[in-house]
């Protein structure tokens, strides 16, 4: 067994309103590939931001190397020997590689001007002990992707880093990319780096892990040496809890009756040929992992982002959306993912937000805005939905979430749409408003509304959906009936091991 | 908990409002302290009248600015349409039409701009600062960098004339003038205020401009169109810089290729007074209106003191930098 070089010991960290890491220990070999998996949420990403000094533990120890360490932010923990490749790449694309690589750190010439040829040749020499062939004089705005990551690796390398964290490295990659980059992982593990690989694709792990650490719910589950377990072991143990929030029961069954038919849905390179249908009465799931296009499946549907094919046909009328105000014209409104990016104006009041979609029946013909109709209105639905507000002239920022959830719920009920497209309606709300936001949904379906709900949250997929898509990376890959299937099964398709939607329509009852 | 946040939101919101009136109330009462004769009728319709197109230009690029943009252009507009107005008027058509093209001018340089922005996706800052070159380039191009003069007197009523204007004859056949009478910029300046503060308050148009300027994101995907918006808003600044050409030009009885320059960072200055943030989705048109009478005192008072035009661009400068810099200080305390 080899020297262990990274050690944590029951870390824990809470964010308001939830604990995110709760006394998870893991540790790290010199020279191994140590995968940490766990579902969206399990607290993966919160350690990595621990270990690099993004974020401070409440609780727990950092030991490198034996020693106690603790970084008060990334920079300290970078000067330590920890580097982490994020998914998104923190690189300056106008500067060339080189520059990257030494950013705040050029060699300077006896005049105290930078040496470039110094520079250059330094970074040449990082970039081939990877063995990528990369000009260190290119800016890296030219480079594809991947050779973006190799420049990651190698500014990492040139840090003298020991302890490399690689968060979902393939996750926008080619197959031969991602070859070479498990190549460039194995050179980095013989040369005595200890790696910590984040992963969704569970089918590359046997490719480059040496253990696996299971997390989930913030909470350690468990750590294999990989050849001793199996996929199937590591799913159930990612899946682990019985179902232990509690949703409300249904009070809708979804009829034959076809509220929307989507037909054929492509974006090149993200979507790729989806059609479904969706019943009244019914709340069909989207489930899939980071990346697998769920939500730009809904921003397509509603037209938010182009489509390069495919036909949408409400109550078996074909409409034509090109653009959201046509879709919520058609009668689909969209309650998106990231409310205070996408769903709010956060500085406007809570009436102007609900009437922000329909502004029209608030005002007269001169486009003029009755103050009190619009205060009747807002009154109307803080009653209906219980929003939590001193007033209805309150600043929709100072809400919480759930109440803001509801804001945007509110909104497409005085829009009066026919389709709701829900993504993540529950993220960031607290346990109370979640079951309200729930019981919301329910009796909207009940009311007639079709609904479409996106989540991360296997446990909410199955509490309240009737049937549920299951894409992988851009393809609808099964469509299952959520009373004959379980977490297991929806993550077997959610990382690419089984399909059943590969006939060409992919429409099934 | 939720309730003492509204309360604060509350003071900050009254605070916000309060301290630009309360500078202007300080200045009036400062300058009139030091000055005799500046709190009289007399002077404080001179106040309106000069403070008149600098309020007009403010409400207009105070559209822009809580759309998220800019608009740079407004100075050399002002130019473009004074110089429109002069030309037709010389050609013979009636001043009122001349004011018409030169008003109709300015609405498409502003048209133009919005399109830019839109259509293009140029930063607001590059689109504006290219119809800054254009219109000012035009002006001067077609009047061979003259002025015009020589225009016929009603020309100049609009910027000279005044309603009520009472005047006695004295026995001795001397005429005096009993009151000045309220100057007609000073009255359209009244109008077009209240008449775009509504629009911006009470309208489906101000609300929108709001909502892009706030989350454009989110007004798209609430179905707004958001280029219209942005067009109108734009066209709202260009047409209020036409007027502000043809006040300023029918003032001076002359179409001055010149004029204007440099007056864009004027009505961005007080806007910003006006507690406007340069990051869109927040202003108002009476935050605007105290920014320009607060531009406008200073320099009628520092003149009154004689203080040199070169100090008061200091002072003003300062205004500016302070109004801003206090605004700053608020929202990092709360």
């Amino acid at each position: 067994m080899s020297e262990e070089i990274l050690r944590v010991e029951n870390m824990t960290k809470r964010f308001p309103g939830v604990i995110a890491l709760d006394r998870v220990s893991f540790d790290l070999r010199r020279g191994e590939v140590h995968a940490l998996v766990g579902e969206n949420g399990a607290g993966k990403s919160t350690l990595m931001k621990i270990l690099s000094g993004v974020y401070q533990p409440d609780e727990g120890a950092i030991y490198l190397k034996g020693q106690p360490v603790v970084f008060h932010n990334p920079i300290e923990a970078q000067r330590a020997g920890i580097s982490i490749i994020y998914q998104e790449l923190n690189l300056m694309p106008h500067l060339t590689v080189a520059q990257n690589i030494f950013i705040g750190r050029e060699p300077l010439k006896k005049g105290g001007s930078i040496d470039d040829k110094k520079m250059s040749e330094d970074a040449a020499a990082i970039l081939s002990q990877l063995h990528v062939d990369i000009d260190p004089d290119v800016p890296v705005y030219m480079l594809p992707l991947s050779k973006r990551q190799m420049v990651e690796i190698a500014k990492a390398l040139s840090y003298q880093a020991e302890v490399f964290i690689m968060d979902e490295p393939t996750s926008s990659l080619t197959e031969s990319e991602i070859e070479e980059l498990f190549k460039v992982i194995h050179r980095l593990r013989d040369r005595g780096v200890g790696i910590i690989y984040i992963s969704h694709r569970l089918e590359e792990l046997k490719y480059i892990a040496d253990r696996v650490t299971v997390l989930r719910d913030g909470r350690y589950v468990s750590t294999d040496e990989y050849q001793s377990v199996t996929i199937d072991e590591i799913v159930r143990k990612m899946v682990g809890r019985p179902l232990e929030e509690k949703f409300p029961p249904r009070t809708s069954t979804p009829t034959n009756k076809k509220i929307l038919e989507v037909r054929n849905i492509t974006r090149v390179g993200v979507l790729h040929d989806i059609s479904f249908d969706l019943y009244q009465g019914e709340i069909l799931g989207i489930a899939g992992l980071v990346g697998a296009g769920r939500t730009e499946l809904a921003r397509a549907i509603f037209g938010a982002d182009p489509k390069d094919e495919g036909e949408i046909f409400l109550f078996g009328e074909k409409v034509n959306i090109f653009s959201p105000t046509d879709a919520i014209r058609a009668g689909i409104g969209y309650l998106p993912e990231d409310r205070k990016l996408a769903g709010l104006a956060l500085e406007m009041l809570l009436t102007e937000n609900i009437t922000l979609a329909n502004t029209e029946e608030v005002s007269n013909s001169l486009g003029i805005i009755s103050n009190k109709k619009e205060k009747q209105v807002a009154e109307q639905y803080v009653k209906e939905l219980d929003i939590r507000t001193p007033s209805v002239f309150q600043v929709v920022k100072n809400l919480s979430g759930g109440n803001q959830q509801k804001t945007v719920l509110a909104k497409w009920l005085f829009r009066k749409a026919k389709v709701l497209i829900f993504d993540e309606p529950t993220r960031g709300i607290d346990v109370g408003a979640k079951y309200a936001i729930h019981k919301l949904i329910d009796s909207l379906a009940k009311n007639g509304v079709g609904i479409i709900m996106i989540s991360s949250e296997l446990p909410e997929i199955l509490g309240m959906t009737d049937r549920i898509l299951v894409l992988h990376e851009g393809r609808l890959v099964g469509i299952l009936q959520t009373k004959e299937t379980n977490q297991e099964e929806i993550l077997n398709y959610a990382t690419g091991l089984t399909s059943n939607a590969s006939k060409k329509t992919g429409v099934t009852l | 908990m939720a309730e003492a946040i509204s309360q604060a939101e509350k003071v900050k919101y009254m605070m916000q409002k309060f301290i630009p009136v309360a500078a202007l109330i300080a200045l009036f009462f400062a300058f009139s302290l030091v000055t005799d004769k500046f709190f009289t009728i007399q002077n404080i319709l001179t106040i309106a009248l000069q403070t008149s197109t600098l309020a007009f230009m403010g409400i207009g690029v105070t559209y822009a600015i809580i759309t998220g943009g800019i608009d740079l252009s407004i100075g050399s507009v002002v130019a473009l349409s004074g110089v429109v107005a002069g030309l037709a008027v010389r050609v013979g058509i009636p001043v009122l039409i001349g004011f018409l093209l030169a008003l109709l001018a300015g609405i498409a340089c502003g048209a133009v701009n919005g399109v830019m922005v839109t259509k293009l996706h140029l930063p607001p800052f590059i689109a504006t600062l290219g119809m800054m070159q254009i219109a000012r380039g035009i002006a001067l191009y077609v009047t061979g960098a003259r002025a015009i003069a020589g225009l016929p007197d009603e020309f100049g009523i609009l910027g000279n004339g005044a309603l009520f204007r009472t005047t006695t004859t004295l026995p001795n056949g001397r005429v005096v003038t009993q009151f000045p009478g309220i100057p007609y910029p000073v009255i359209i300046m009244i109008i077009v205020a209240v008449v775009f503060d509504f629009v911006l308050k009470h309208t489906r148009l101000g609300r929108f401009t709001y909502a892009v300027g706030s989350n454009q994101e989110a007004a798209r995907l609430s179905g707004l169109n958001v280029n219209k918006v942005k067009v109108i808003a734009y066209t709202i600044s260009g047409g209020l810089a036409g007027l502000t050409g043809i006040v300023t030009m029918s003032r001076i009885v002359t179409a001055q290729p010149n004029a204007g320059v440099a007056y864009e960072l004027d009505a961005i200055a007080t806007a910003v007074i006006g507690g406007t943030s340069l990051m869109g989705g927040s202003g108002t048109i009476s935050g605007t209106m105290i920014g320009a009478f607060i531009i406008g005192v200073l320099r009628n008072g520092l003149n009154m003191q004689g203080v040199s035009y070169f100090i008061q661009q200091v002072i003003i400068g300062l205004v500016i930098i302070a109004a801003v810099a206090v605004d700053q200080l608020r929202k990092r305390e709360a």
